[in-house]
């Protein structure tokens, strides 16, 4: 951090960010008036006399107001149109850095491998302009989340800096592979930070494209990013980071909160998981099924039996593939025929459709899935329900749908469908009978012979019930 | 707008000290009320307020939950901690590092009418309040501001658990205001200067505070409310608590502010020459106010004094270093496990923290023998300042949380301090502090006693305080640093367009001081239209629209007298639904209706009945708000036949008189016999007739 109280000389080269964010007829206001960003003002307008810091403006806001930091530490804008003049009376320009401290070693410690993809599990915030800057060397995540240090040694490495929007098979392949060579490199764990909005679908990748790996592959995130004091990011890093150094479990699992309460972590397999709501911090489900384990401050209770333990080995299988011409079709009443025309004349050559009931869709279709299954697509069935199993046999309906060739896939649910899918034809890209063979067995808990009474659970509120149970549930 | 300060990449607010530097250490102790302005200027005092008013808007300001509504259900609750998050510096704020080592479980009690998941920051906001904005607006040309153009909401971080997000949303509105004060009472007449006002959302409610877990409410969370920042010019306690009446009567003439308890509180700081700007928070009354910041100036002074004297006998910082990682106990030579020691000791609380398992921990305060039994406030002394730091901070939960070496007659006998005197190698000259608790806590409080020792040295900790009802306070939080305002990335500018200034402005309510005038013109004394204009009745006193003079006058008084004395005889129906507060206008009770008690000031005005009797007719028209007010207000008028009557009734009384109150000077019986005419010819005699002819009546009878 750097200030000099000047700013740039007059004449000299201007710095590229002088006028960050602003476009006429700001541009204009401040180029008159001498002042850039970082320039301290006194501005004289129609509605009085306001002093401050120029701000960088956001791109996206609109082009007429100038931003400034008040000596309170306010924001405000100040219409163009109302500016009379700008007096500069100094200038401070800051540059940020995220301060490091040295991570601890202990050899006595577990090895655990952090694999940054580009979300923000630990981020700082630049008090003036609210960037979010990512922490992400041990370094720094040791500066914002000390407790690793307790917990194992950790090593970093940031793979890509996407959102988790733009996450998709070109990551996962690396991802995979990086996986199996810090497996081999003696690793004892895993911890994979990502956003949460694809991170099913990460998750549903690796479980494929890894397979029998010999210690915890952990995936985790945050709801609210770290600069937030009541942020989930520590309390998930810190249980996320502790599963892959001691816990008992190698699989590909999610490690998210359970509650909304900071109580514990749950691990999800990374086959059953799912992203249930936007904006919650307990967002994630385990569906048909009960997750894996509680974890909550150096403590890991089972909740599931007949997961795969932990190896002192290094051998894993590592099927980096992925056949990207697959998508999801999502049912609704009155879907026409030329939606999956299109898809085939597209060359579309796996479809998972998303359908209603046990695994339904209009007669209007059928010609177009029978096109589709002429032209060698495969079509898979799933459900938009989620919760239960595609069952094509209870109606005729369903039997005629079986009758058009659409395959069935139990209680796969449609986002690890199409994962698998795309990963299924990239294992056989020449041979269709086994790429069917392949999505119809379980390979990672995707398909389940059985939902246990309590695998679907989404609570009513407002019954009695409910009422008690959530009125006494943290007392 | 005040004198700025290039700091950290921003600009900074004024400095937190007082302008002037030398404490008048040998101004004599003053109770509350034997203080002259000059004395408070000798002293130094300066006050400031931040009046916190709770609009009466339909929603919430960021969701959509109904605003303004009260609950003690609980459906559900929900458990978090705070985590301090990093400076840019790279720094822990000082109140995030408190709030920090307190580790507090912190639970919200939620209720599904009034709280959804926004609140408990499990949903982006949504769009502000448009209604919000524009009852803030209203407010901010009442006081003159100079509005901003473009709303940016910020992020201001509170750990302390009282926002579940960690931060309060908040947007500046408007900057640099001007309002005329006038307070007659005070010979004042100045202007007062508004540093700013902000539109922000309200926080929880404390439930309970023990040890690690703290509770609250969040039916007001998230609830609009305006921040008034005055300029710190209040010179005497008086003055203060009138600004803040002022700016109180400011919000209410918009008549969309919430009433009630709670829905307008503030934060005074306060400081004294020496000193440095304290605040004490959430004060919910202005009637308290005086007293509060009296006792406040008198806290910083004392504090002063006890600095002064650790100077004279030279203690040092380094003389209090902080322990080294580790249990205190185990690093510092002035620390000392004393469990054992005091196994024999007849001190209750300690021996019962023995036979807990908890840890009993003595710490060694060199060069501090003697004052931690000064007087810091009434009934008060230093240790209380280590005290509240270790409740607050330790999270100790064991009464009184500790004792001292300075005190003769409690706690600890004079063998046990010796044995721990003793272990700690403590000289006459130092104080030994005794605190006890679980482990982890009892070295943090070791640990915190040092760190308040070490700020004597200093003066006055830069904290906020909680006020008490009998007028002292308690260390609340370290004040917060500058760092903690930041932008909210969730929620865009919002433009501010002048056609919606121009509307608000063009119907702007009359302001308290326009009313005040208003009030001086049709007569009232400067004093009673000072009343007047911040009076719940005021609206009821224009729509009876007294004629100027007398009648404007006398009206005034009765309202004044008659409102409150018949509300205390519950007489008005209390509108306070304890599930709701009340838009403003309204009075925490039901006024009477204009239509009621127009008949009387039109019969007075018309001389039906003697202004004399307004006070007494409105009394019973009050006080029987069944009884027809036709037949009350008969009972009040002149008949035609006063002269008879009045004859009759001197002739009868000075009678009584001279029976009952044989050999009395004149006044006591004159003083007796008004009393008794009086309640026979109000309204229809005037008082000072009556009083002529009773005085000649008994005058004749002593000649
Ligand atoms: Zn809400």
């Amino acid at each position: 951090m750097s200030g000099d109280g000047k700013g740039p000389a007059p004449g000299s080269g201007a710095h590229p960010d002088d006028y960050k964010g602003y476009r006429e007829p700001l541009l204009s206001v401040l180029k008159e008036n001498g002042v850039t960003v970082w320039c301290i003002v006194r501005a004289k307008t129609t509605k009085g006399v306001f002093e401050g810091l120029i701000l960088p403006r956001s791109e996206t806001a609109d082009p007429y107001h100038l931003v400034l930091k008040l000596g309170s530490g306010y924001n405000v804008g100040l219409r163009y149109d109302t500016i009379q003049s700008i007096e500069k009376t100094g200038y401070f320009r800051a540059e940020y850095r995220i301060p490091e401290q040295e991570f601890p070693v202990d050899p006595a410690k577990p090895r655990v491998k952090l694999f940054g993809t580009g979300g923000t599990i630990a981020s700082r915030l630049d008090y003036r302009t609210g960037a979010v800057i990512p922490a992400f060397s041990p370094g720094e995540l040791y500066g914002s989340v000390p407790e690793l240090a307790d917990i194992c040694n950790l090593e970093t490495e940031k793979l890509f800096g996407v959102f988790s929007e733009n996450m998709g098979p070109e990551q996962y392949l690396v991802l995979a592979e990086k996986i199996g060579e810090a497996i081999r490199a003696g690793y004892d764990g895993i911890v994979i930070g990502h956003g949460t909005d694809t991170m099913h679908h990460t998750a549903a990748a690796l479980s494929f494209m890894v397979q029998r790996p010999p210690v915890p592959i952990v995936m985790v995130g945050s709801q609210r990013s770290s600069d937030r004091p009541s942020s989930d990011a520590a309390q998930n890093l810190i249980n996320a980071t502790w599963t892959a150094a001691h816990g008992p479990i190698a699989e590909v699992m999610v490690c998210m909160f359970g509650p909304t309460s900071d109580r514990y972590n749950l691990l999800h397999r990374g086959t059953r998981v799912r992203k249930m709501h936007s904006s919650t911090r307990s967002t994630f489900r385990t569906i048909g099924d009960i997750p894996l384990a509680m974890v909550e401050n150096g403590k890991l209770t089972p909740l599931q039996e007949g997961w795969a333990p932990r190896r002192d080995d290094r051998e894993v299988e590592i099927h980096p593939v992925f056949e990207e011409r697959v998508t999801i079709a999502y049912y609704y009443p009155n879907m026409h025929p030329d939606v999956i025309d299109a898809l085939v004349e597209k060359g579309y050559r796996g479809i998972v459709l998303a359908g209603t009931g046990l695994g339904h869709v209009n007669r209007r279709l059928y010609p177009a899935l029978e096109r589709a299954r002429d032209a060698g697509v495969l079509v898979f069935m799933t459900l938009q329900t989620l919760w239960g199993f595609v069952q094509m046999y209870v109606y005729e309906t369903g039997r005629e749908i079986l009758g058009l060739g659409v395959i069935p896939l139990a209680n796969m649910l449609p986002e690890v469908a199409y994962i698998k899918l795309g990963w299924a034809l990239g294992m056989h890209p020449d041979d269709p009978e086994k790429v069917v063979e392949l999505m119809q067995t379980p390979i990672a808990g995707e398909i389940t012979p059985r939902e246990p009474h309590d695998g679907y659970l989404v609570f009513q509120g407002g019954v009695p019930e409910m009422k008690e149970f959530l009125g006494r549930i943290w007392s | 707008m005040a004198e700025t300060e290039i700091h950290r990449g921003g600009v900074r607010p004024p400095a937190d000290f007082n302008p002037r530097t030398d404490p008048p250490l040998d101004f004599p102790d003053r109770e509350f009320g034997e203080m002259t302005p000059d004395d408070y200027a000798a002293l130094g005092f300066m006050a400031g307020l931040e009046v916190h008013q709770q609009l009466a808007t339909r929603g919430k300001l960021f969701c959509r939950c109904p605003a303004g509504l009260r609950t003690t259900r609980v459906d559900a609750e929900v458990l978090r901690h705070m985590r301090p998050t990093l400076s840019e510096l790279g720094e822990y704020d000082g109140t995030a590092l408190m709030e920090f080592k307190t580790r507090k479980e912190i639970v919200y009690l939620l209720e599904r009418g009034t709280v959804c998941t926004y609140e408990m920051d499990d949903t982006p906001p949504f769009e502000i309040d448009r209604e919000a904005v524009g009852i803030a607006l209203e407010i901010c040309r009442l006081l003159n501001l100079d509005l901003v153009t473009e709303l940016h909401v910020m992020r201001k971080q509170y750990l302390d658990g009282s926002i579940p997000t960690g931060f309060q949303r908040t947007a500046m509105m408007g900057v640099g205001g001007v309002i005329p004060f006038r307070v007659p009472d005070l010979g004042i007449d100045r202007d007062l200067r508004i540093r700013q006002l902000s539109l922000e959302e309200d926080s929880c409610r404390e439930v309970s505070d023990v040890g690690h877990r703290i509770v609250f409410r969040t039916d007001r969370l998230g609830v609009p409310l305006t921040e008034t920042v005055t300029e710190p010019e209040f010179l005497t306690p008086a003055e203060l608590q009138a600004g803040a009446r002022l700016v109180a009567r400011v919000a209410r003439a918009t008549g969309k502010v919430l009433r009630g308890p709670g829905a307008a509180r503030q934060d005074v700081n306060v400081s004294v020459a020496g000193g440095r700007r304290i605040e004490i928070k959430g004060v919910p009354h202005h009637r308290g106010l005086p007293r509060l910041v009296h006792v406040e100036a008198f806290r910083q002074l004392n504090l002063l004094r006890i600095r002064e004297e650790l100077r004279r006998r030279g203690v040092t910082p380094e003389m209090l270093p902080d322990p080294p990682q580790g249990f205190a106990w185990e690093t510092s030579p002035l620390v000392a496990e004393v469990g054992s020691l005091l196994r024999r000791c007849a001190f209750r609380p300690v021996l019962d923290a023995i036979e807990e398992g908890e840890t009993v921990v003595a710490v060694r305060l060199p060069g501090f023998a003697g004052l931690l039994a000064r007087r810091t406030q009434p009934g008060i002394t230093f240790s209380r300042e280590l005290a509240d730091r270790v409740r607050v901070i330790a999270c100790l939960t064991g009464q009184p949380f500790l004792v001292h070496s300075d005190l003769g007659d409690y706690g600890l006998g004079s063998g046990p301090w010796n044995q721990v005197r003793k272990a700690l190698r403590a000289g006459a000259e130092d104080a030994l502090v005794v605190v006890w608790g679980p482990r982890r806590d009892a070295d943090t409080a070791a640990r915190e006693i040092l760190i308040r020792a070490r700020e004597a040295l200093d003066g006055i900790p830069a904290e906020t305080r909680q006020a008490f009802p009998d007028g002292t306070t308690g260390f609340e939080r370290i004040l917060p640093g500058p760092d903690r305002m930041y932008p909210d990335t969730d929620t865009p500018p919002v433009a501010i367009p002048d056609e919606w200034v121009a509307e608000i402005s063009a119907r702007l309510p009359e302001t308290p001081w326009e009313r005040q005038a208003r009030y001086e013109r049709m007569g009232l004394s400067p004093r009673a239209a000072w009343e007047l204009a911040g009076a719940p009745w005021a609206d009821l006193y224009d729509e009876l629209k007294p004629r100027e003079g007398e009648i404007a006058r006398r009206l005034a008084d009765a309202l004044a007298r008659r409102i409150p004395w018949a509300y205390r005889r519950g007489r008005l129906e209390s509108v306070i639904d304890p599930s709701r507060g009340v838009a403003a206008r309204s009075y925490p009770y039901r006024l009477p209706s204009a239509q009621r008690l127009a008949p009387l000031v039109r019969a007075v005005e018309a001389g039906e009945i003697e202004p004399d009797a307004l006070d007494a007719a409105l009394a019973e028209l009050l006080d029987r708000p069944e009884a027809d007010a036709v037949e009350i207000l008969d009972g009040f008028r002149k008949r035609g036949d006063e002269d008879a009557r009045l004859d009759e009734v001197v002739a009868e009384v000075a009678a009584r008189a001279r029976e009952e109150l044989p050999g009395r000077p004149v006044e006591v019986r004159l003083r007796w016999a008004m009393g008794r005419a009086m309640a026979s010819l109000r309204g229809r005699v005037p008082a000072a007739t009556v009083r002529e002819r009773l005085l000649a009546a008994l005058a004749e009878e002593t000649a």
